[in-house]
């Protein structure tokens, strides 16, 4: 696994999220989430977002993923300015996966079947849609799981099938929020091992919203949050 | 997977409440089927007289509420005789009878024993009465056989025994379900010398239907003149008011129909957030999930639609079997009780279904998951 940094170099391959300036409020006005707050993440970059509670880093990421909209600043990914998205679902369906903590399969499709839900309204047919999650299902370890529902899975199973599910339409930027918070130590294991082998297997940039260190420790570089902003240093770790 | 194998997944998965949204579905569209049956029922039973007397149209007495109390007389029917296009009118007197439970309204026709033949009456058995004969009747084929008459039998009716001279046959079941007296006899029985109740007019060939109505109706204000089912309504009051409680029971209970779905959906919306929350997260348009609500409501509704069907069925054989409603209530399942039931489920599951879909679709994916 490649070993954590903190530097904010871009990649030669160039830049896959840019935030300049991003500010974030709830409660009208009330509560900064994010502060002025800016950061350049390389196409093709692992990278873990880590804090204390309350920070704002789910907050970045919902923005970042096309979920909520920010207050000021300025937000691209791939390519998609995201202050001036005017399809945010053709964005969201497309561009970025998302994982959650939590799985979010639908408990009364299959694996399979909840693969192929976002490529639903794509230009797919059935028979592509269902190959592709095949081929999915087979990368994450579980072709043969293919037709069990979540709850006949294991934590750690239901997490990889989300990540197929965050991967079916080919995006550009996967986006995992605390993916391995609800996981044993042996599923977390397997877990970043997946991320480590899709990221061989395709260009793919992952920015991973996390309170482990040590998950955070397997990322290319790690981006530390305090009060809204990026800080240099961990604090309160 | 398809859109449409998800939608079907999603009704099936959830069984008890897609049945139990389904069976509200049914109650609406059972309501409006039995209504509409039996309302075309009493509709057609109310108008059945018009089907009798091979005319091109009918007189009436005008605003009546009942077109059997219709109260003409012979000398407007002279009139009506004598108006341009006119070929030729017959006069009925008409009036109704409890014979026995199984019959408890028989309409008895009294005419001239010479208008038969032009009135569309051919004798199946026996003979014609005589023009003054004050015992004697004619009964239609329909009814001579539920009651197992044949000629030369004798019936009570009118409080008198009274000898079947024959058994006849119009070609029509209302017209074949009457008893027939002499005119003049049951004028008298009738208390009513020179009444009658309704004309049978036949115009002239190459006359107009509507030109001839209408000159008959400026004859005399006392006349109405009607030629189809439709217009029974411009005769008799009573044909409006079932029509009327027809339509206002159907949209009562589309109604309370949508409000059942439509409790039934918001519950399953509220159960259902996080899936929403989910779906929108992955990318999935607020049109899309609109029309994932909807296309499972219309699965609902067409299940609805068929047990409503069924249901209405059974409710109507239940109705033509109490003593109130035995005889009167000859309810024929057409077509457009299918029509009409589609339509209403349709109609109640859109209705139910359109707030908890536009609610779904306003949901934030953020909020929508962070529910249980």
């Amino acid at each position: 696994m490649s070993s954590a940094r903190t530097s904010t170099n871009q990649g030669e391959s160039g830049v896959a999220i840019s935030v300049e300036g991003v500010t974030k409020t709830f409660d009208g006005g009330m509560v900064k989430a994010l502060d002025n707050l800016s950061l350049a993440i390389d196409a093709g970059e692992y990278v873990s977002v880590t804090g204390p509670s309350g920070c704002g880093k789910s907050t970045l990421m919902h923005l970042l993923a096309g979920l909520d909209r920010a207050d000021s600043g300025r937000l691209e990914v791939s390519g998609e300015d995201l202050m001036r998205m005017r399809d945010p679902n053709g964005f969201r369906r497309n561009r970025v996966g998302l994982v959650f903590q939590m799985h979010n399969l639908l408990p009364h499709l299959d694996a399979k079947s909840n693969v192929m839900v976002p490529m639903l309204g794509t230009q797919r047919s059935r028979r592509e849609r269902s190959a592709r999650a095949d081929e999915l299902l087979e990368q994450v370890g579980l072709a043969e799981f293919a037709h069990r529902r979540p709850p006949q899975m294991s934590g750690g199973e239901r997490q990889r099938v989300a990540i197929a599910r965050a991967l079916a339409n080919d995006p550009a930027v996967l986006f995992a929020d605390e993916p391995t918070g609800s996981l044993d130590s042996r599923s977390v294991e397997r877990v970043l091992e997946l991320i480590e082998e899709l990221r061989k297997q395709r260009p793919v940039t992952i920015v991973m919203v996390t309170h482990d260190k040590a998950v955070a420790n397997t990322a290319d570089r790690i981006i530390y949050m305090v009060d809204g902003r990026v800080v240099d240093q961990p604090v309160g770790l | 997977m398809s859109f449409g194998w998800l939608i079907w997944h999603n009704v099936w998965s959830k069984k008890v409440r897609s049945a139990l949204t389904a069976t509200a579905v049914a109650i609406g569209v059972m309501t409006v089927v039995v209504l509409g049956v039996v309302t075309d029922s009493l509709r057609t039973t109310a108008a059945g007289v018009l089907r009798v007397g091979a005319a091109d149209f009918t007189v009436s007495q005008k605003g009546v509420n009942d077109i059997l109390e219709s109260a003409l007389t012979e000398p407007l029917l002279d009139k009506v005789s004598h108006v341009e296009g006119v070929k030729s009118a017959i006069g009925v007197l008409l009036d109704t009878e409890k014979l026995d439970d199984a019959h408890p309204l028989v309409v008895e026709v009294g005419i001239k024993p010479e208008h038969l033949k032009p009135f569309g009456v051919q004798i199946a058995d026996g003979r014609a009465f005589g023009a003054t004969a004050e015992n004697e009747v004619m009964v239609g084929i329909h009814l001579a056989q539920d009651l197992g008459l044949r000629a030369g039998d004798t019936v009570n009716v009118t409080g008198r025994k009274m000898t079947v001279v024959g058994v006849f046959n119009t070609g029509n079941t209302f017209g074949d379900s009457t008893i027939m007296f002499p005119l003049a006899p049951f004028q008298a029985y009738e208390r009513q010398p020179g009444g009658l109740s309704l004309f049978f007019v036949k115009i002239d060939p190459g006359a107009k239907v509507a030109k001839v109505k209408t000159a008959v109706e400026d004859s005399s204000p006392l006349l109405v003149a009607i030629s189809s089912l439709m217009e029974f309504g411009r005769a008799d009051r009573s044909y409006q008011l079932i029509t009327a409680a027809d339509h206002a029971a159907t949209v009562v209970a589309i109604a309370v129909g949508a409000i059942f779905v439509m409790n039934a959906m918001v519950l399953s919306l509220v159960e259902r957030y996080r899936e929403f929350g989910i779906l929108r997260a992955i990318g999935w348009s607020r049109r899309r999930l609109i029309a994932l609500v909807f296309g499972e409501a219309m699965i609902i509704a067409f299940v609805g639609a068929a047990l409503g069907v069924g249901l209405g069925f059974v409710a109507i054989e239940v109705l033509q079997e109490l003593p109130s409603l035995k005889g009167i209530l000859k309810p024929t399942l057409e077509s457009w009780v299918f029509g009409r039931a589609l339509l209403t489920a349709v109609l109640v599951t859109a209705l139910g279904a359109l707030y908890p879909a536009l609610r779904a679709a306003q949901l934030s994916p953020q909020e929508a998951m962070r529910r249980e």
